[in-house]
């Protein structure tokens, strides 16, 4: 099957694999808190500079995910990988960029003072935080904005910034959780173009969502329900396989499907 | 009516109260704790104070070549060895510096001519007074008053067993402390234990800051490791307790209190930070406020600001030595009151580092064990 695009319908749901030269993100990943079973046996693969969207109703596992794929949480069982090193590795940290679903910034501090934070706890030196910053300030439109205190700042500039400390640092992965939550549409409309661009520069993003209508922009998207994956693919792949012409009847029909099988 | 809407907050907080049984269970236990550690504490009568004995007396034989007699023996055997820790002294000098070095609080020293005298002035000789020496360290006036009393008596005790009178006066001369009053001794307990407060609840509050905010999730995520994030809020807000209370308002932690932990559905966090309790709830930046209340109030019965921990029933003394504020308190006292610099308040220093290290390692463990 390597290097096919074909269906497999496994005991973990209705996967359209990814090629053989995308990198394991998680291999049977398991999270238990007590008897409850979080993430159950999660295999991921995702391939380097793409957008790979977890899509999921609440309670579906994939913060879990994201928060053992970042070291926040430990790991049952399984594995999880971080361009290539496996997960718990103090040197992933480097490596990623992570971006909780709160804004998580210190409101007390300037727009220039929590990227500068991020940017010398990532070990940047000043020279280079500062080249950042002028750069990440142009990417979300903020460079106005830069010795304003966050507390002052509205949500969807809060949500900008915290992208930028995500991002200060220029990592090779991107994992957002739920970076969209709370901002109207418009300015999600803007983070999917600067999720694109960002993209383009040959990062790899993964990103959690509940809604959708989003992941249509995702390059590739799996569908978690129970801590399980049920389906992968294209959208338009998992569509066609739903025989509807959305992704929230694909993913109600496919996870009726699994549910069956 | 409308004046009334203000019942309609009071009724939401209780029944946010009422919904929270861990604070409803803290609020009605913790005082209770609090007011038997307080009644234990204050019960305790002063126990185990040094005390040197310089023994001078030649004593007198009653009868010519009849065996020699010395009260002052009869005296030192009935002390309260309960209140006093009794030990040889070889010179007035010797046990001075052991009260100045903190190794005894108080002396007596019995002159050469002690019973020879006691007993002349029974006969009538002078209708005079023998004067008794009494070197103390008067800085801690609940410790002053009991050795004062144990002095008188013995002494009456002593005389009437002898069946003599008490033609002896106690001459107290003060090493520390001199004419000291209970607020000399409250005043620099109370100060070291509202910088040691501070301190804790600005760490607190910045920690569940950091946790409310997602700030320490996303700390966690970089190359710091969990030494760094707990070590250096704690440092920082130690400065904060120590020189600027004041400027804490203006430090991004505290504004996070406005905000509430969110639903983390399976997520079960376990308690992180400075080894408090609270952490993982809801509403936890109020638990925690009325958690560091509670063990605020047991650790200032303990740490020796009312009274000397000397005065502690032996059982709870261990715990006042577990208690930072202890030690705080001892060498605020220490500096105040007897003038005393680093050479001779390092123990408590050391102590201090000591128990910062321990704590500061349990939070980074339990900053750890909260990723199961």
């Amino acid at each position: 099957m390597t290097g096919s695009r074909s269906r497999t319908a496994t005991s973990r749901g209705i996967v359209l694999p990814c090629r053989a030269s995308c990198p394991e993100l998680t291999r049977g990943l398991v999270k238990t808190f007590g008897k409850f079973t979080a993430v159950a046996g999660l295999d991921l693969r995702v391939k380097r500079g793409e957008i790979y969207g977890l899509l999921g109703p609440n309670g579906a596992g994939k913060t879990t995910t994201i928060k053992m794929l970042c070291g926040l949480s430990r790991v049952t069982g399984g594995e999880a990988f971080v361009t290539g090193l496996k997960v718990p590795d103090r040197h992933i940290a480097s490596n990623l960029g992570y971006m909780p679903q709160e804004t998580a910034l210190y409101v007390g501090l300037t727009v220039h003072q929590n990227i500068r934070f991020f940017g010398e706890v990532y070990g940047l030196s000043k020279k280079e935080v500062d080249g950042r910053e002028r750069e990440l300030l142009e990417f979300i439109n903020l460079s106005g904005w830069r010795d304003e205190l966050v507390a002052n700042l509205s949500g969807g500039m809060k949500h900008r910034v915290s992208l930028a400390c995500a991002m200060v640092h220029s990592p090779p992965l991107l994992l957002l959780d739920e970076p969209t939550v709370g901002v109207d549409p418009e300015l999600r409309v803007s983070f999917w173009d600067y999720f694109n661009d960002i993209k383009g520069q040959g990062r790899t993003i993964v990103i959690t969502t509940h809604y959708m209508d989003e992941a249509n922009c995702c390059d590739r998207i799996g569908f978690m329900r129970d801590g399980k994956l049920i389906a992968e693919g294209l959208p338009e792949e998992l569509q066609r396989l739903a025989g509807v012409d959305n992704l929230e009847d694909a993913f109600l029909t496919l996870s009726e499907r699994v549910k069956k099988q | 009516m409308k004046r009334l809407r203000f019942l309609k907050v009071t009724r939401r907080v209780f029944l946010d109260l009422r919904n929270d049984k861990r604070s409803l269970a803290m609020i009605s236990i913790a005082p209770i704790f609090a007011m038997f550690v307080f009644g234990l504490a204050f019960s305790g009568q002063v126990k185990n104070v040094g005390f040197v004995v310089v023994n001078q007396d030649a004593g007198t034989q009653v009868i010519p070549g009849g065996p020699t007699v010395k009260l002052s023996d009869k005296v030192v055997a009935n002390l309260d060895k309960k209140t006093l820790d009794v030990r040889e002294g070889s010179s007035a000098s010797a046990a001075e510096a052991q009260i100045k070095d903190g190794k005894a609080y108080a002396s007596v020293i019995f002159p050469p001519d002690f019973t020879a005298r006691v007993l002349a002035e029974n006969q009538g000789a002078s209708n005079g007074t023998v004067e008794l020496q009494v070197m103390m360290d008067q800085s801690n006036i609940n410790v002053a008053n009991a050795i004062t009393r144990a002095i008188n008596d013995v002494l009456l005790k002593t005389m009437d067993q002898a069946g003599k009178k008490l033609p002896v006066t106690v001459s107290v001369d003060a090493v520390y402390g001199k004419n000291a009053k209970f607020m000399d001794f409250f005043v620099p307990g109370i100060m070291a234990f509202v910088v040691y407060l501070i301190t804790t609840l600005l760490t607190l509050i910045t920690f569940v800051g950091e946790r409310t905010s997602g700030t320490l999730d996303r700390m966690l995520s970089t190359p710091l490791s969990e030494t760094d994030i707990v070590t250096s809020p704690c440092i920082q807000r130690n400065w904060h307790g120590t020189g600027a209370p004041a400027a804490s308002d203006r430090h991004p932690g505290v504004p996070y209190l406005s905000g509430r932990q969110r639903s983390t559905g399976f997520h079960r966090d376990r308690p992180a930070g400075c080894g408090l309790p609270g952490y993982g709830h809801p509403s936890l930046e109020h638990r925690q406020e009325r958690g560091a209340g509670y063990s605020g109030a047991s650790l200032r019965n303990t740490a020796g600001i009312f009274w000397p921990v000397e005065a502690i029933p032996s059982w709870l003394r261990p715990f006042s030595y577990i208690v930072p504020p202890t030690y705080a308190v001892d060498a605020s006292r220490s500096v105040m009151l007897k003038g005393w610099g680093l050479s001779k308040i390092w123990i408590d220093i050391v102590a201090l580092l000591a128990l910062a290290v321990f704590f500061l390692t349990m939070a980074t463990l339990s900053l750890r064990r909260r990723k199961d």
